[in-house]
Parts: C-alpha cells; structure tokens; sequence
C-alpha cells in the first residue's frame, strides 16, 4: 500500500538563495494522524505548501513529493488538489466568499457538481463541522472560531483523502480549541498538522516530526519525542506541561 | 464628488454612460489580456484597499481633513486599465451598498473618477516620467499627476452639471474646479507618499522597477500595446472634455450655437453671467472671460507642477542610506 | 460618518420585502429611479405615486425608519453646494426643490433595495444579465474583503497613534502616507494568498 504522503529529499530555496527546505524526508501512512512541530521559521508552512503543488512555482516531475504513489507533476495538479485539502493559516485569506454557503460551495463547484448534488455535499459539510443552518450567514461577520469551522468544511466538502493543517488553533479560545479537537478526531482522512500547541498535538497525534533550519530533526511516536527535553528545548520547543504533571485526564 | 441622482439629466446621464461603458469595455478587455492568472484577485483587493484608504483622513487646516481619491496610484501600481476595473468596481459598490453617487449617474461618475481621473491622470503619469527619469521623476509624475486628475474629474462633474441645467457653467466651474485645484494637492501628495513608502518595502510592486528585472524579448510586443492603451484612454478623455466641456469653455461659431441651444446646452447661459462667485478669476487688462479662464488655470497648473518637482526633491533625498532625514517607520 | 454605515448589518430580519426576489427588487428600483430622473417637475402625480410606494415597502421591510431617514443627511452636501451656487444666480433659484425631491427619492430607493437585498444575490441578478465575469469578481471579492481592510486599516493606525507623541503636521502627513502605502502591500500580500487558497480547491 503507499504512504499517504511519502516526501524524499525535498529542497526548496527562495529567490534570494537562502534555502528554506534542506532535504526533508518522511512518509506518512493511510490514516496516520502527525503532528509537524518546529520554531517560527522553521520552514514547516512552505513544507504544507508543497504538499499540494502550489510549491515550487513551476512544478517539477522529480518526484519529491507523492501522494498515494503519484508523483506531483504540472499535469496533475487538478487530481492532487482533489485528494489533498489544504487549511490555511489565516481563515480570512481562505474565506474568499461572501457567504457561508457558497465558499463551501467552491470547491464541489470546481470539481464539477451542480444543483442537488452540490446543494447536498454542502450541507453535509457543514454538518460535519456543526455549523448546519448556517448557509446564509454572512463571511465577514463570523467568528474567529466559526471562520475556521467554516474553512475546514469549504476543504471536507472536497472530500479529500489527505488533510493538512497550518496553525488550525492560533487565536482560537480554549472552548475553540477543543471543539475543533473534537472535530477532526472524527475525520477518518489521513493527518498532517503544522502547529505549536504541543498540548493539543499530545491529544491528538500518534507521531510528531520536527523540522528545524529546513531539515528533520526528529520523527517518532509522540509520547517519545515530547518527553525528551533536551531535543525539545535545541530546537526552539519545550516539553508540554500536560507530560510534566501527570494529571488523570 | 459622486454626483447623486436628480442633478443630472436624462441625456447627460446616457452620454456619460455610453462613454463609460466604452471606457470599461477598453479596461476589461486590457485586463484579460495583460493581467497573469495570479493577479486576478489583486483587482478585487485593489478595490478594497482604495475603499479603506479613502476612509484615511488628512488633516488640513483647522477641524477640516482630507482625503485620497487613489485612482492615479492604483493606476501607478497596476497599469491604467486595471485602475479603470477598480474605480468602477468601488464606485458600484458605494453607489449600492452606500448611497454614495447616484444610480442614473454612476456612468458620470465612473467616467469623471475612472476615466478622466485615473485614465486621465495615468496619461500625465506617463508623460512625466518618461521625460523625468529616476525616482524623484517618479515621485515629481504621481504628485502632479493626481493633482491633474482630481482638477480633470472636477472638470468633468461641472461639465455634466451645466450640460443638464443644475447650475450655469460658470458658477458650476468656478466652484468645483476652484475647489478642486485645491484639493488636488492633497491628493497629489498622498498619493506621492504612498507610492514612495511602497517603493521602499516591496519595490518589486512598483511596475518600472519590476519590469527592468524582465528580458528585452517580452517588451518587444508590450511597448506597442502600452501604446494603444494610452491612445484608447486619451481619444475617450479628449472625447468627454470635447462634449462636456468644450461647448461651454469654447466660443462657438455661429451654427453649432443654433445647435447647442436646440439641444439644451450653449454659451449664452454660460458666457454672460461670469460674475458669479469668485470675481477673482478675472485678471486686469484681460477682457475675454474665458480667456482669463484659461490664463488662471495654466498659471495654477504651472505652480503646482512646480510644487510636485519640489517635493519629489524633499521626499527623494539621494543619500546613501535613503532617508537620513524622514522619519523612520 | 461612512464608518458607522460599516456596521450596518442586512440584519436578520425577514420580511416581505426581504423575501421578495431579487431581481423583482431591482428592476422596481431601477424603474423608480429613472422614471423620477426623466419626468417633468409637473409631473406631481408621479412623485406622489412613488413616494407612497417607497413609503409603503419601508414599512413593510421593518428596517427601522430613523436608519433611512439618516441616510438621506449624505444628499446634503451636493444639495446645499447647489443651493449656494445657484442663490447667486437668479434664474436657477427655483430649481432646487425639485433636485432635493429627485434625490431623495432615489437616495431611499437605493437604501430600501440594499437593506433588504444580500449583496451575493444582487450580483447573481448581474450575473444573469451577462454583466462581464471578472467584473463579478472584483466585485465580490471587493465586497468580502472591504471590512477585513478597514479594520486592518483601524488597527494600524490605532498602533501608529499609540506611538505617536508629536502633533506636527508634516510628520501626520507622512506617518498616514506611509499607512497607505503599507495597506496596500498587505492587500497586496494577502492577493497572493487568496490566490493560493483558489488554487489549492480547484480554481483555474
């Protein structure tokens, strides 16, 4: 079976040369929840970003990048955005409609469906994020919170096999936080979520991976990884409060 | 100055539509063409940046303040035909969503800030810095040129207002483009600032600068194309100032004066009641009205072109570190 | 006076007029306003006619009604500009009452329409009426992201006042310019990534 995401050797430079990935290579299973952990500048949003083509800006066929096996070409953008759904960081750069129902539309729109069907995959989304009803409602107006509710169905809408997350809880209050726990524990589709909340990665991923000056610097089960200290504090983390009192919950 | 409804009339507000109309035609058909995939949103944006920056108030003198038009520094930045998409786009919604400017006039209004305005304005622009090289020129091209587009606008509005009867064309003249001449200069130096503080954080923004970077091959096809778009936008400025405001401007010849008055507009409630509200347009020893007119203005235009090489020499020091003297932000 | 209009919500009401569609409340809107910008002053059956409409669809939409009469104080500069100019000049003095009647006539026609009327469905009836796409979308987009500046905008100069200690007005002056230099390169910025998250669902 392939990994879900399998990356070999991936390198990126900006135009002024510095090098923003230096080699990063990891695979993840079908399935596999991770978390992408690693300093500010480390390199982990312009990773996300070639997870689904819009990296480098004229796609190679060198195959550093595979989803499912495929290797990201020029050709087959269409077909890699279709499996792999990308949140953003911002909810407002995401959020590009002027209502609820048809940014969530944008996605099934383009990939072709109309009328009930699309009427339907909408609805469906939002149930899925627990914001039914919510169709007419104006973007601009949301919450942070239901911005980011918003955005994640815009992505499920699309039905994607890989989803990936760049900072899903920054600005999020704690209710926020672990609502969209919540939500994405029951997302069957394979994970890979760019973050600094070390708390929240505890509860919810198997495995983390580091990345720190573009390269890895560690990737093993969570538990493992977070417990070391002196790794955590090298690259810029630290070991979370949840493993350093060992509360019940 | 967006014009409401009920100041002008049936046959001004189709005139100025169907000029516009052509105008946009021109600017979308530009835009499709020239604009890359990736910059597509930057219009809609570019829209809501000039509706966010008009909101920014400068303080004048006193209580009062003033505030960006940015239909010359949108042009700047994007090329005049994008500026055009993005005036109208900002005048729709003002017009829809705020109540700013008439329905029946949004055609005046979008060829008085878009056309004339910023199209307008671009073609100065254009000329200035062609001929005054470096950033300082460019500094010098921006300021006049949106001083120039704010009076040319004004121009425009007295224009449509004289053509429907709302006041005479004197009265309509001496106010708004009096006032408007004024205005301009802020205008001119805001859009200067702006310009310059972009240049200074993303000059990869700023279009001559970009463009030096690109191969001489892809500016074979571009400088006969940038041609023809400065040629469509000055035929359709030369066009509304022909119709709008040469008739009153301009002593007619006898039968074009039959014409005129057949059809609603002549000098005969223009010319003779140039008393009205600012005496001071007239100069001694100089017995046409409009002649004294014309005299002022060029006056007015020359200074101020004086005002706009001054700043751009304030604002461009050429040290080597760039701004020894302007504050640091 | 505009940043309080920035707040106003369609609200959530619904009424008859709310539910009315779009294009119904368009084409009606368009009628009233050109019909009033086309008839003879003398005309008075017509005015009377309309303002009982426009009367009659207000209070039918439960927008509350001091709301529209405050929209009308935005006239009041062009009204009174023409009224100064034109007290000079005798033959236009009589004029003016039939320019405020225009305007206000329209100015409400346009405030009722936007108040009832979501701003997606009024560029779905332009849509329909083959208004040009890209047009459509820097409208949208236009429309979704003017807010987001504006409290960009608020913020930053919020910022820039909290530093700021020196009235001069030269100093004013290039503090603001630069602010409009900088909102631009942030929408700018955020251009770019809009345009990423368009492509990352599909968009070509």
């Amino acid at each position: 079976m392939n990994p879900a995401i399998a990356i070999d050797h991936l390198r990126y430079g900006y135009h002024d040369g510095t090098l923003a990935l230096r080699g990063v290579s990891f695979s993840i299973a079908p399935g596999e929840c991770v978390g992408l952990l690693g300093p500010n500048g480390s390199g982990k949003s312009t990773l996300l970003l070639h997870l689904n083509g819009i990296l480098p800006e004229k796609p190679t066929a060198d195959g550093a990048v595979r989803i499912s096996g495929e290797a990201i070409t020029a050709e087959n953008l269409d077909s890699i955005r279709r499996q792999v759904g990308l949140l953003f960081q911002d909810p407002d750069d995401q959020l590009f409609c002027s209502t609820v129902e048809e940014d969530v539309a944008f996605g099934p729109q383009q990939l072709g469906l109309r009328e009930r069907e699309l009427v339907a995959r909408v609805e469906r989304a939002l149930a899925l994020v627990g914001l039914s009803g919510y169709g007419h409602r104006a973007t601009h107006h949301l919450s942070h919170g239901e911005k980011r509710r918003v955005c994640l169905a815009g992505v499920l809408a699309c039905e994607p096999a890989v989803l990936v997350l760049d900072e899903p809880t920054s600005d999020l209050d704690p209710r926020g936080r672990r609502e969209f726990k919540t939500l994405l524990q029951a997302i069957p589709a394979t994970k890979l979520i760019a973050t600094h909340d070390l708390e929240w990665v505890v509860e919810l991923c198997t495995r983390v991976i580091v990345l720190d000056g573009g390269a890895v610097v560690a990737d093993g089960p969570t538990l493992e990884v977070l417990n070391d200290e002196p790794l955590m504090l090298a690259h810029g983390l630290e070991r979370p409060h949840i493993l350093r009192h060992h509360h019940p919950h | 100055m967006h014009i409401p409804d009920g100041f002008i009339d049936g046959k001004t507000a189709a005139t100025a539509a169907a000029i516009s109309v052509a105008g946009l035609a021109l600017a979308l058909r530009q835009v499709r063409r020239d604009l890359p995939a990736r910059r597509m949103p930057l219009l809609g944006l570019a829209a809501a940046f000039l509706f966010a920056a008009q909101m920014v108030n400068f303080p004048v003198a006193g209580g009062t303040s003033g505030h960006l038009m940015g239909g010359v520094l949108v042009a700047a930045l994007l090329g005049p035909s994008a500026a055009v998409v993005v005036l109208t786009t900002v005048l729709i919604v003002q017009c829809f969503l705020f109540a700013d400017g008439g329905v029946s006039a949004l055609g005046a209004n979008v060829l008085n800030m878009g056309i004339l305005g910023a199209g307008g304005g671009f073609l100065v622009f254009s000329l200035v810095a062609s001929r005054m090289k470096g950033s300082r020129g460019r500094v010098t091209a921006i300021a006049f040129a949106g001083w120039c587009s704010t009076v040319l606008a004004s121009i425009g509005c007295a224009g449509e207002l004289a053509w429907s009867r709302t006041v005479t064309w004197s009265a309509g003249f001496t106010m708004m483009t009096g006032t408007h001449m004024l205005v301009g200069i802020g205008e001119g130096a805001i859009s200067a600032l702006a310009y310059l503080a972009i240049q200074r954080t993303r000059p990869d923004l700023i279009p001559e600068l970009a463009k030096s970077a690109k191969s001489a091959k892809s500016d074979r096809h571009a400088a006969p194309r940038r041609r023809g778009e400065l040629l469509g936008y000055g035929l359709l400025v030369a066009l509304a100032i022909a119709v709008f405001v040469a008739p009153f401007a301009c002593p007619l010849p006898d039968g074009l004066q039959v014409v005129a008055a057949k059809l609603g507009f002549d000098q005969r409630s223009a010319g003779t009641a140039f008393h009205g509200v600012a005496p001071d347009y007239r100069m001694t020893g100089i017995h046409s009205a409009a002649g004294a007119t014309a005299l002022a203005g060029a006056l007015g235009t020359v200074v101020v072109f004086g005002l706009a090489v001054l700043l751009g020499h304030v604002l461009v020091r050429k040290t080597v570190a760039g701004s020894r003297k302007d504050p640091t932000c | 006076m505009l940043k309080d209009w920035l707040g106003h919500h369609h609200g959530h009401h619904s009424s008859r007029v709310h539910r009315l569609p779009a294009a119904v409340k368009l084409g009606a809107a368009l009628a009233i306003i050109m019909g009033t910008v086309l008839v003879p002053w003398h005309w008075h059956g017509w005015f009377i006619a309309v303002a009982s409409l426009l009367a009659l669809a207000a209070l039918f939409s439960r927008v509350s009604p001091l709301f529209l009469l405050k929209r009308l104080a935005l006239l009041s500069p062009f009204v009174l500009g023409v009224l100064l100019v034109n007290a000079f000049q005798p033959s236009m003095r009589g004029s003016w009452l039939g320019f405020a009647a225009r305007s206000a006539i329209c100015l409400f026609t346009v405030v009722l329409v936007s108040n009832t009327t979501s701003f997606s469905r009024i560029l779905g009836v332009l849509r329909s009426v083959r208004v040009p796409a890209l047009l459509i979308t820097t409208l949208a987009l236009m429309h979704r992201y003017l807010f987001v500046l504006v409290d960009e905008s608020e913020r930053m100069r919020r910022a820039r006042a909290s530093r700021t200690f020196s009235p001069r007005r030269r100093v004013r002056w290039h503090m603001l310019g630069t602010l409009v230099g900088q909102l631009f390169v942030r929408a700018s910025e955020r251009a770019e990534r809009i345009y990423a998250a368009m492509c990352a669902r599909g968009w070509k």
